[in-house]
């Protein structure tokens, strides 16, 4: 191979430190990138369908009126390539052996369900299986509940209406398992075609026909604004992303991903322009020969451009070999996890910011510094000529932040995540400032001896320049993670304080006020007392400020809680999770005023002091708003839309209580007997979706982890990297001490305190630009509250130190094996 | 051809010629004469040493001799060519042409072979063959033996060797060597010194020294010395009396 040829080869520049750690830091890149977009994709899918199979679909379509709803409706859909499987649900009572029970039905036809599968057993003992389809014709699937109620097994039959039908299975769970208050009843489901020959549907029964759509989200949203225009109010869509469960805690873990994914962008970025710059620096010798040699200045710029060119090659080939292995590797731990087949998905637009990653950071980072090689003099093979004094890396680090940021906002697109990690940004360099003139003034007065610390002082202060921007990356870097580790700590806990394992996972309604008593003994006599009661009351809101309510609101159809009846209750003190956003909650003695959930208050325009009025029976109730609050609604307990005191407005209402409690899976049986004795009082169970989740939640904890272990391993390297940038000239330094008789053991323990010293203090400037940028993340994007994390505070300085004192240890290796002649020889 | 023929008739023009050169850099405060009236002519085939102390100027001259630099005043002359006038890419072409350098720390690519290092200007120029007239100098400097070495396998006067081999394979019509046995010891230095001498006297290149070494200024033709930026021509030796002009 030609030499000037071989000037280029990929192989030859391998042979050098910094270009190692260049495409080092490129692979890593691109490969962490990558392996995090797909992964995020193909967890966000997952996620979806876990999501999606809470309606069986995508989106669901429900017609309350009673009317199916028109058939070019689902010829429509169809033509969109979108799947659709139909529905229909109603309450009737059925027979068996010689006992009548209320149960709801659901109907299916062939197509159910579009996502998820149906949890059946063949008989009480037999093992549960999944199935991607409802009964057949002439065969029910029936809560084991209702074969307790009715006394039947398994194969024997159920008349339903005018039809006897076969009980061919017992339902575990129904993927659009839902939890709504109207399923009190078991459930039955059966096949549609059936439902006609039952006779049970007549004029004026109420009956609520569900319509599933499955497909392409695009093509979902252009059927959506096609169908829009022609809904009416009784028609009701419902996508994963409104429905009530657990949508905002999957939001906040996509966000997660997210930030994970921005982050990883941000490390790399930072690997590839500390590398380069060092790059660039060591080939000025090489500029400079060339030069004399007669290469010109634009022979020159086209020497390292296609340099670059070749190493982002290099960088984006190298990283996607490594991402692809990885993200089979965590996939697969995904599907263990979610004990299903995760189908693999390879998708390519998870690969472009991979690639857009590897090039922004070869030309944003790594460019402008090797750009100025060509203004390298000539002059400088004879006579070594001042460096870059500094102030050429001001653009440099312009350029860098823009891009640094266009790139985690590409990888985002969420301005407050970009502004949180800006401002954190910000203020660690304007801390390290202050640190740098702290460093100098105060360290300048100490000087050299044979003691460990002044050795090691006496560095940090001579390598002022290399300090100060070591630290500057490594605190940038410590910012970073811990951002992401504190993220990901007040995540989980959010997470596990909203599902305890001993969450609520049974209601019980409909307790008549005279079997209050004897429900709170039943469950404490098995140990498992009731918590909170509440007493509920049901009641329409019609007047706003003396003006019926519809007239108040222009937009009343919008607002569904004006269409149905409400559950009002009362309430001596505010429920944990419920905040008060505007006003005051009853104080004790309080008789008047009504609490309104802040939601619904906004929708119709509510204000405190503003007055309500409400239609109970034939009863009227007015009340005073006193005070706001929100509600956690993906929490698994009774939440209300209003509250009022104790002996208040409600007091002489006919009222019912209602209470949410937890049963281990190993006591169900308790439930028999309780529906034995209180015959009247209606039991829900959720547990089956209090389960599923739990599982979700494990899931996306997983992911989180392991994006974590991912992104960690990233910021190890960017360390490495930094470390051996300076690692030359330590070396030489080390050699040196050595030379005039430094012994070995003063050498080792001033380096790992100069290291250590450097890691404590980017560990502290770490964390708190870290506190700054979770500060402001918390409050703009995750929406929780922001709270000083000790537990972070201490150990990340010492971690950090630590590290650094053992990578310190590491790169003074050589000089501590090698005789310091050799080693002066080959540092030369 | 043109080659050739153009250099025929600049046989008899001198191969550098110096005039009223001063060099000035500025500092923060103030303005620092490095070199001042440096007046000189140096002839085809001539060997010429500059001796000065460190600080003396010498390097800054060399390093404008060769246009690696441009003065703040005055005019350099290099084979016919204003060399003080071009730009920094017409410099770095005729470099590439007319001009060979020894330095002082070798300058070899490190990541380079020996052989490697030497062909890397007879590519740049676009000779043909370069491998083989590459492997025939290292053969000439006696390192037939160590081609496929890096810089770093090599002895430091196997390293001037080698940067001795690559200053030649361009066949420059003049040669500069910034104190080429600087960093040798005495006995290798003196080889070192030997073989430049040789080559120099065979490829009847011009040859531009600087070195504080008297005793190596002594085998060239012609000697200057150089102190705060002025040069003198203390003692002109016999056979170049008609040649300098001061």
């Amino acid at each position: 191979m030609a030499a000037s040829q071989k000037l280029m080869s990929v192989r030859r520049d391998w042979r050098e430190r910094d270009v190692r750690v260049v495409l080092s830091a490129l692979i890593i890149a691109v490969a962490t990138v990558a392996t995090i977009a797909l992964f995020a994709s193909q967890l966000q899918r997952t996620l979806v369908t876990s999501a999606s199979s809470f309606l069986a679909a995508d989106r669901q379509l429900e017609s309350e009126n009673g009317r199916e709803i028109p058939e070019a409706w689902l010829e429509e859909a169809s033509s969109r390539r979108i799947q659709t499987a139909r529905m229909v649900e109603f309450s009737t009572m059925v027979y068996g052996a010689d006992n009548f029970q209320l149960v709801s039905v659901k109907a299916v036809n062939d197509a159910y369900p579009l996502r998820g599968q149906v949890e059946i057993q063949e008989g009480a003992d037999a093992p549960r299986q999944l199935v991607t389809s409802g009964p057949a014709p002439g065969e029910v699937w029936v809560n084991p509940r209702l074969l307790r109620l009715l006394e039947l097994e398994v194969g024997d039959t159920l008349d339903v209406g005018n039809r006897q039908l076969n009980i061919s299975g017992l339902l575990v769970r129904e993927p659009d398992g839902g939890f709504r208050m109207s399923s009190l009843a078991p459930r039955v489901m059966m096949h549609s075609s059936d439902v006609a020959s039952t006779e049970v549907i007549q004029e004026g029964s109420r009956v609520e026909y569900v319509y599933l759509f499955a497909g392409d989200e695009g093509a979902l949203n252009n059927y959506y604004s096609w169908l829009q225009p022609q809904l009416e109010p009784s028609h009701e869509w419902e996508g994963v992303r409104d429905g009530e469960t657990f949508s905002e805690s999957l939001q906040r873990a996509e966000r997660f991903l997210l930030l994970g994914g921005s982050l990883a962008v941000m490390l790399a970025a930072v690997a590839v322009a500390v590398a380069s710059r060092q790059y660039a620096m060591s080939q000025r010798d090489t500029v400079a020969l060339l030069k004399t040699l007669g290469v010109n200045s634009k022979g020159i710029g086209r020497l390292y451009l296609r340099r670059l060119g070749l190493w982002g090659l290099v960088g984006a080939i190298g990283g996607l070999l490594v991402a692809l292995p990885l993200f089979w590797l965590l996939s697969s731990v995904l599907g263990d996890v979610l004990e299903q087949q995760v189908d693999m998905h390879l998708d390519p637009n998870a690969l472009a910011p991979a690639l857009l990653t590897a090039l922004v950071s070869l030309f944003a980072f790594a460019y402008p510094p090797i750009r100025r090689l060509k203004n390298v003099p000539a002059m400088r093979v004879l006579r070594s000529q001042p460096g870059e004094s500094g102030r050429e890396a001001i653009p440099d680090m312009a350029i860098a932040i823009f891009a640094i940021f266009g790139l985690v906002w590409m990888y985002a697109r969420e301005v407050s995540l970009v502004l949180a990690l800006l401002g954190g940004l910000a203020l660690l360099l304007g801390t390290l400032a202050m640190l740098g003139w702290v460093l100098v003034t105060t360290l300048r007065k100490i000087s050299g001896g044979g003691n460990a610390w002044r050795l090691a002082l006496v560095g940090l202060y001579r390598h002022r320049r290399a300090s100060l921007s070591q630290i500057a990356v490594f605190a940038m870097t410590l910012m970073l993670a811990a951002t992401l580790i504190l993220v990901r700590t007040s995540l989980l806990d959010d997470w596990q304080a909203q599902l305890p394992d001993d969450a609520p996972n049974h209601f019980l309604i409909n307790i008549a006020p005279d079997a209050v008593d004897g429900v709170e003994e039943f469950w404490a006599e098995r140990g498992q007392p009731l918590r909170d009661l509440y007493p509920m009351v049901r009641g329409r809101l019609t007047e706003l400020n003396g003006q019926p309510v519809k007239e108040a609101v222009t937009k009343e159809e919008r607002v569904g809680a004006l269409n149905r009846e409400l559950n009002l209750t009362w309430m001596e003190s505010l429920p944990d999770d419920n905040e008060i956003v505007s006003g005051q909650w009853f104080r004790p003695g309080d008789q008047r005023g009504v609490s309104i959930e802040a939601e619904l208050a906004g929708k119709l325009g509510v204000e405190v002091g503003d007055e309500l009025g409400f239609t109970i029976g034939s009863d009227k109730v007015t009340e005073t708003v006193t005070s706001i609050r929100t509600v956690q609604w993906d929490s698994i307990k009774p939440n209300f839309y209003m509250a009022f005191p104790p002996g208040g407005g409600l007091d002489d209402m006919p009222a019912t209580w209602i209470t949410a409690f937890y049963l281990p899976r190993d006591q169900k049986s308790a439930l028999n007997e309780f529906s034995r004795q209180f015959p009247t009082v209606s039991l829900l169970e959720v547990d089956h979706i209090i389960e599923r989740i739990q599982e979700i939640v494990r899931q996306v904890t997983q992911a989180i982890e392991a994006i974590l272990a991912l992104i960690l391993a990233a910021a190890l390297v960017v360390m490495a990297a930094v470390v051996s940038a300076t690692m030359q000239e330590r070396q030489r330094e080390g050699a040196l001490l050595r030379t005039l008789g430094g012994r070995q053991s003063l050498l080792v323990r001033s380096t790992m305190l100069e290291f250590a010293l450097l890691g404590f203090f980017a560990g502290i400037l770490g964390v708190i630009a870290a506190e700054a940028a979770v500060w402001a993340l918390q409050f703009r994007v995750f929406e929780g509250q922001f709270q000083w994390h000790w537990q972070a505070i201490l150990p990340i300085p010492v971690i950090s130190a630590l590290v650094l004192a053992l990578f310190g240890r590491w790169q003074l290796k050589p000089v501590l094996s090698v005789s310091p002649m050799l080693l002066l020889r080959r540092l030369e | 051809m043109s080659d050739l023929s153009e250099h025929h008739s600049q046989d008899l023009r001198p191969m550098l010629k110096v005039t009223d050169l001063s060099h000035r850099v500025s500092l923060e405060t103030d303005t620092l004469t490095i070199l001042q009236g440096v007046n000189l002519e140096i002839n085809r085939g001539e060997s010429v040493a500059i001796v000065g102390r460190s600080g003396s100027g010498k390097t800054t001259l060399l390093g404008l001799l060769a246009g690696l630099d441009t003065p703040t005043e005055g005019t350099v002359e290099l084979d016919g060519a204003m060399i003080s006038q071009l730009g920094e890419d017409e410099r770095a072409q005729l470099r590439s042409r007319r001009v060979g350098f020894v330095f002082q720390s070798f300058q070899l690519l490190p990541a380079l072979t020996a052989l490697e290092n030497v062909m890397l200007p007879l590519e740049l120029s676009g000779s043909t063959g370069p491998e083989a007239k590459a492997k025939e100098l290292l053969e000439r400097v006696g390192l037939g033996e160590r081609l496929y070495h890096t810089p770093r396998q090599l002895s430091g006067g196997e390293q001037q060797r080698v940067a001795i081999a690559r200053a030649f394979a361009s066949e420059p019509a003049v040669l500069f060597a910034d104190e080429p046995t600087g960093n040798l010891d005495n006995r290798t230095g003196h080889d070192v010194s030997d073989l430049l001498m040789t080559l120099n006297r065979e490829q009847g290149t011009t040859l531009v020294m600087v070195t504080h070494d008297e005793r190596l200024a002594a085998r060239c033709g012609r000697q200057f010395s150089i102190e705060a930026g002025v040069l003198t021509e203390p003692a002109r030796s016999a056979e170049a009396e008609t040649g300098a002009v001061n």
